[in-house]
């Protein structure tokens, strides 16, 4: 080799790919845990409290869940300052994509504008959930959380949260597949296709379980309200105590 | 018997956006011209009309008018496509006509794809790199290649260098150092030719970085464009999967 | 861009004349411009190719079915050699051709072959085991063998005796122009793109270059050079219904024929397509018929076989195309609103064959007529697909009359062809001959007839007289319209100077011709646009195009014969006791109204198949007294030598080895002799 390869184009590219799938993972698995009101006031208590880790060492640490919200902050901002290498890098540029933008009215390319636009207003929403849940680890739970968004307004960070963190993810998902899959030149199309409607699926899955659930805190929030800051005590502890 | 395509007469309002660089006085505009619509008119023949019946200064690049040598790309009411073989019955009453995006306009419809295309195949170096290729012995029987190979090369190669990949590039539009979907794909072409002895990291200093592989944002309007049908998100994921794995 | 190899003068005080000199200067950037600049830099020359367009958008492109060269790998090749190509190629050239030439080429065609398989060019292979094919409209097994497993594969073409077309899909000129351009970008071979070459300089019978028109900015270069290649393709366009590209106007053939010196050979030999499709004139391969596809007529039924036991489809292009149009005038045609056609079927050969080997016609069957091939029949119709003719060359590629000009591939009249090209042929003859000119070129460079005093007074002359030659076009106030005239022409030579001739049309073409080039000097143009100016493109290429076009019409009315695709209603018997020779038009005077001709014999005494019957067409033509002869002095000969080999036989009779530059002369090894 007559010179050493300057491999950071690469790591980047599959840095910026595989924060984002981290992060998708992330979202993905959250909701379930989230949505775990659903279930009722016991289950999602029982899931605060396992990542508080106290079905691990006996006690719960809240500062496990400051730990982790700060990584996926970290993954967010590194993600985030990936793809800015992406962005337009001056007027012009974003002038040429728009117009090219308009005129193709191709869907893929439109929906890399969604993803830009998505993405720079989820490094705001989704800071925000981050930074309340990193500074408030133990504010969390079936009337913590429930207070936190219907009397601190939460609700309406967290529906445009919901819809914009799963469009952003949805549409990476498939763009990370047809970045990285590998499909034969023949089955490329027809995976193009499956692949669109298993996101459209999914996309719509999370939408709906996040927007139940969400109004599942809502209700309990409301109905919780003239309590607001008192904290859910898990009926088999209040027996034992 | 007669399958020969039969349409309507009508009327196909035609615009192009003219501008002429070499003239100081000529500013970008929509011209409309009128022409009848005709059985089997592509726009070839309705460009070439235009030209002789009503403005003879109207430049544009037309070459083997049957879709194979990729001079007619232009901008076909939004999309980039080939003119020659765009049948007017396929369009509607209203066209709109401009020059491919992403290369210098020479005037008119004209772009300079040719010198874009020199360009891209000297920094890629899209051809056979082989020891002793000024002395093979041109008397012996060729080296064999498995007749899928040869097919599969093929595939590859079909590429016409029509410059609608880049038209349709996002990121080629947004950074002009971006070799693009054609780029891209005759490196792959390369790399999968036994002939060529190439290695993995010197398709790497070719194409590992931004202006390359890695700047591609899979906007995929290069495969859903491409008059030729080319795989070539296919190949540029490919290419992609190896060059990070150099 | 690439850093050209030569140096730029402007020469202040001297109307800022721009001169660009280089060893060799090549108009035309197709495959044999390409090869020969290749061959040219490769022996350490400076060298520039001129192009309308970009290289890889040349119509050697358009090049699709295959390239003659008997590898004899598979199958349907098996036993083929150069004796055979030989003997096919004099055969469909209706013995018009320099059988010296032929033997050249029928040597040289597997080397390049091989040489463009080592720089890229994915040939299709040779597939061990059975396969099915479509023959005389039957389905037939057939097997490969082992030995033969991913060799250079070929298929069947009209007019040859063993499957010789060696292949890339049907996108075979592609392939090829693309791995050919790649390597003239390797060797660092400048383009200099959409320019025109638009007079060629001289100084008495010594050739120096070219005066040179940028296409965009409009302005005038003289290019210097030690030796200048003709390679611009052919003039397809004089006649309306072409399967050539838009560009193929023949403005290399006219300049030469502009110097009053150099010559036009056979310009009267024009091939028709069989199957253009119809009516828009775009080709589909002979591959199709050469894979089994069949002729059909409007009632379905293939006629080809009627008039072409032995060969049916597969006669060679100008039998074919004649039967096709005769059985039209029969009453026989389809019907349709743009007039008469008939049917190519490729049905039979099924939808994986088509989306294999068959893919760009498939394609255009898709875009140009909405049909799917797999399903539907194709409708065709002979259409000017190639010109024999053009400037008249030695064995080596030069100009007879102006040294230092070379032409080769369709531009040229090498003579490989005679009357009549065969398919796959015209594609193998750009990269052969190009090899050839190629290496004869910098040969001449480095003799000392190659040597050149640059004199830039020379160019400042033919610069001025261009210049003004221009001028006179751009200010003229005429009232016609080069585009009307141009579309005249094209009218006149379709109907008028066609598959089938006579007398009274050509005398009337003539005329009308004539008509036209007076015409001509009244074209005014509408806009003075700066920069590119198409309209003004139009006015100066038509007088040439019309000069073309009068020695085509003239040279066929008075070639009183029929021979390969020149045919005379009138003169239907090919007459080798008066015109076993070749035709040669020069312009000697500017302002004169008709090319001057003049003939060239054929030496039948030399020659190593003397004429006979080609194997399919007429069987009647009238016989030279030499022919006879010739025959008796080959039987002598060979009884007399006793045990010899094909080469030593062939050696015997036609000795040409010497002709080739040494580096080609090596022995072609194949599979059967290898073991």
């Amino acid at each position: 080799m007559p010179q050493k390869l300057n491999r950071w184009p690469a790591r980047m590219d599959l840095l910026q790919s595989g924060t984002g799938l981290l992060l998708v993972m992330f979202i993905w698995g959250h909701m379930f845990f989230e949505s775990s009101i659903l279930l009722g006031h016991e289950a999602m208590y029982w899931v605060t409290r396992m990542f508080e880790g106290e079905h691990l060492f006996g006690r719960p640490y809240p500062l496990l869940v400051s730990a982790a919200a700060a990584i996926v902050l970290l993954l967010i901002a590194l993600h985030a300052l990936l793809a800015l290498r992406k962005f337009p890098a001056n007027y012009r540029q974003y002038q040429r994509m728009n117009t090219h933008m308009a005129a193709m009215r191709h869907m893929d390319t439109t929906l890399w504008y969604v993803q830009v636009i998505t993405g720079f207003l989820l490094f705001f929403l989704a800071s925000a959930h981050l930074l309340v849940v990193l500074v408030q680890p133990d504010n969390i739970g079936p009337y913590a959380s429930s207070d936190r968004i219907w009397s601190g307004r939460f609700w309406i960070l967290y529906a445009s949260l919901l819809l914009v963190v799963h469009v952003h993810a949805g549409i990476g998902i498939y763009r990370l597949a047809m970045k990285w899959g590998p499909f034969s030149a023949a089955s490329s199309g027809l995976w193009r296709g499956r692949i669109r409607l298993a996101l459209y699926c999914i996309v719509a899955f999370y939408l709906c379980l996040g927007t139940a659930s969400l109004i599942t805190y809502m209700r309990i929030g409301a109905e919780h309200a003239p309590y607001a800051g008192e904290r859910y005590v898990p009926t088999h502890a209040s027996g034992a105590h | 018997m007669n399958t020969i395509p039969v349409s309507q007469q009508r009327t196909l309002n035609i615009s192009v956006l003219r501008h002429n660089p070499a003239d100081p006085d000529s500013e970008p505009h929509m011209q409309t011209f009128q022409v009848e619509d005709a059985d089997a008119m592509t726009l070839f023949v309705a460009l070439n009309l235009i030209r002789e019946e009503q403005d003879p200064s109207l430049h544009f690049d037309f070459v083997c008018r049957a879709g194979i040598c990729g001079s007619c790309g232009m901008i076909i009411n939004g999309r980039p496509g080939l003119a020659c073989r765009t049948l007017t019955r396929d369009l509607p009453d209203d066209i709109t006509l401009a020059p491919l995006p992403g290369f210098e306009l020479i005037a008119d419809l004209s772009v300079n794809t040719g010198k874009w295309m020199r360009g891209m195949a000297e920094r890629l170096e899209t051809w056979v790199h082989a020891q002793g290729l000024e002395q093979i012995d041109l008397s012996a029987i060729e080296a064999p290649m498995e007749p899928e190979l040869a097919q599969q090369l093929y595939e590859l190669e079909r590429c016409i260098e029509c410059g609608c990949c880049i038209a349709a590039c996002g990121t080629a539009q947004m950074r002009e150092d971006f070799v693009g979907a054609v780029g891209l794909n005759q490196v792959t072409r390369f790399r999968l030719d036994p002939r060529d002895e190439r290695t993995d990291a010197q398709f790497y200093e070719l194409v590992g970085d931004d202006t390359g592989v890695f700047g591609c944002m899979t906007l995929l309007g290069c495969q859903d464009m491409c008059p030729k049908d080319l795989p070539l998100a296919t190949q540029i994921a490919f290419l992609r999967r190896r060059m990070v794995a150099v | 861009m690439p850093v050209s190899a030569t140096f730029q003068r402007t020469r202040p005080g001297h109307t800022s004349m721009q001169i660009i000199y280089t060893d060799v200067l090549v108009i035309g950037g197709g495959l044999a411009g390409q090869r020969a600049a290749i061959g040219a830099r490769r022996r350490g020359n400076e060298v520039i190719i001129l192009s309308l367009v970009p290289a890889k958008r040349s119509h050697s492109a358009a090049a699709q079915g295959g390239m003659q060269a008997s590898l004899g790998n598979c199958l349907g090749g098996a036993g083929d050699n150069e004796d055979l190509h030989f003997a096919d190629t004099v055969r469909g050239s209706d013995w018009g051709a320099d059988q010296e030439v032929v033997r050249m080429f029928a040597h040289t065609a597997p080397k390049a072959i091989r040489e463009l398989a080592a720089w890229g060019v994915p040939w299709s292979r040779v597939q061990r085991g059975d396969h099915e094919i479509s023959e005389d409209g039957k389905k037939k097994t057939i097997t490969e063998s082992d030995a033969a497993h991913g060799l250079i594969t070929s298929r069947n073409f009209g007019g040859t005796a063993k499957w010789r077309a060696c292949y890339v899909s049907d996108g075979t000129g592609h392939a090829m122009l693309y791995a050919m351009s790649n390597q003239a970008i390797a060797a660092g071979i400048p383009v200099h793109e959409r320019t025109e070459a638009i007079a060629l300089i001289h100084e008495g019978e010594r050739c120096c270059g070219a005066i040179v028109r940028n296409l965009v900015s409009g302005e005038l270069i003289a290019y210097m050079a030690r030796a200048t290649c003709i390679a611009s393709g052919g003039f397809g366009r004089i006649y309306r219904v072409s399967t050539n590209a838009v560009i193929n106007e023949g403005m290399g053939a006219a300049i030469a024929l502009e110097t009053g010196l150099a010559t036009l050979g056979n310009m009267e030999a024009v091939q028709f397509h069989p199957t253009g499709i119809f009516p828009a004139g775009i080709l589909v391969t002979e591959g199709c018929r050469g894979d089994g596809g069949l002729l059909l007529d409007g009632s379905g039924h293939r006629f080809m076989p009627d008039y072409e036991p032995e060969k049916r489809e597969l006669a060679s292009r100008d039998v074919v195309s004649r039967r096709m149009e005769e059985h039209i005038t029969a009453g026989h045609g389809a019907q349709s609103r743009f007039g008469e056609h008939l049917w190519l079927d490729i049905r039979l050969l099924g939808a994986d064959h088509i989306n294999g080997q068959l893919r760009e016609v498939k394609e255009i069957c898709q875009y140009f007529l909405g049909i799917d091939p797999a399903h539907e029949l194709i409708p065709v119709r002979p259409a000017q697909h190639y010109s024999m003719g053009g400037v008249r060359t030695d064995a080596r590629g030069q100009s007879p009359q102006l040294k230092g000009l070379f032409a080769v591939g369709e531009a040229a009249c090498w003579d490989m062809h005679g009357f009549n090209r065969l398919g796959g042929n015209s594609v193998a003859e750009t990269v052969v001959a190009g090899m050839i000119v190629g290496d004869t070129i910098a040969d001449f460079c480095a003799s000392a007839e190659g040597q050149l005093q640059l004199s830039t007074s020379l160019a400042g002359d033919f610069m001025r007289r261009e210049s003004d030659k221009l001028k006179a076009i751009a200010q003229n106030g005429g009232g016609e319209s080069a585009v009307e005239l141009t579309r005249q022409m094209q009218e006149t030579m379709t109907s008028n100077v066609g598959i089938f001739r006579h007398g009274e049309k050509l005398e009337r073409a003539v005329s009308a011709l004539q008509d036209l080039q007076q015409r001509a000097a009244h074209v005014g143009l509408r806009n003075a646009n700066r920069g590119p100016n198409p309209e003004l493109v139009a006015a100066y290429r038509l007088p040439r195009m019309l000069k073309l076009a009068l020695c085509v019409a003239q040279g066929a009315l008075l070639r009183t014969e029929s021979r390969g695709a020149h045919f005379r209603d009138d003169y239907p018997q090919r007459n080798d006791l008066q015109w076993m020779k070749r035709t040669l038009a020069s312009w000697p005077g500017d302002h004169d109204q008709l090319p001057t001709f003049d003939y060239e014999p054929l030496d039948i005494l030399g020659m190593e198949l003397p004429p006979g019957w080609r194997g399919y067409g007429a069987r009647d033509y009238i016989d030279h007294p030499d022919t006879a002869i010739r025959e008796q002095q080959i039987k002598h000969l060979l009884a007399a030598a006793g045990e010899l080999d094909r080469h030593q036989r062939q050696n015997l009779l036609m000795p040409f080895m010497h002709l080739l530059p040494p580096l080609f002369q090596g022995r072609n090894q194949r599979l059967e002799n290898s073991e």
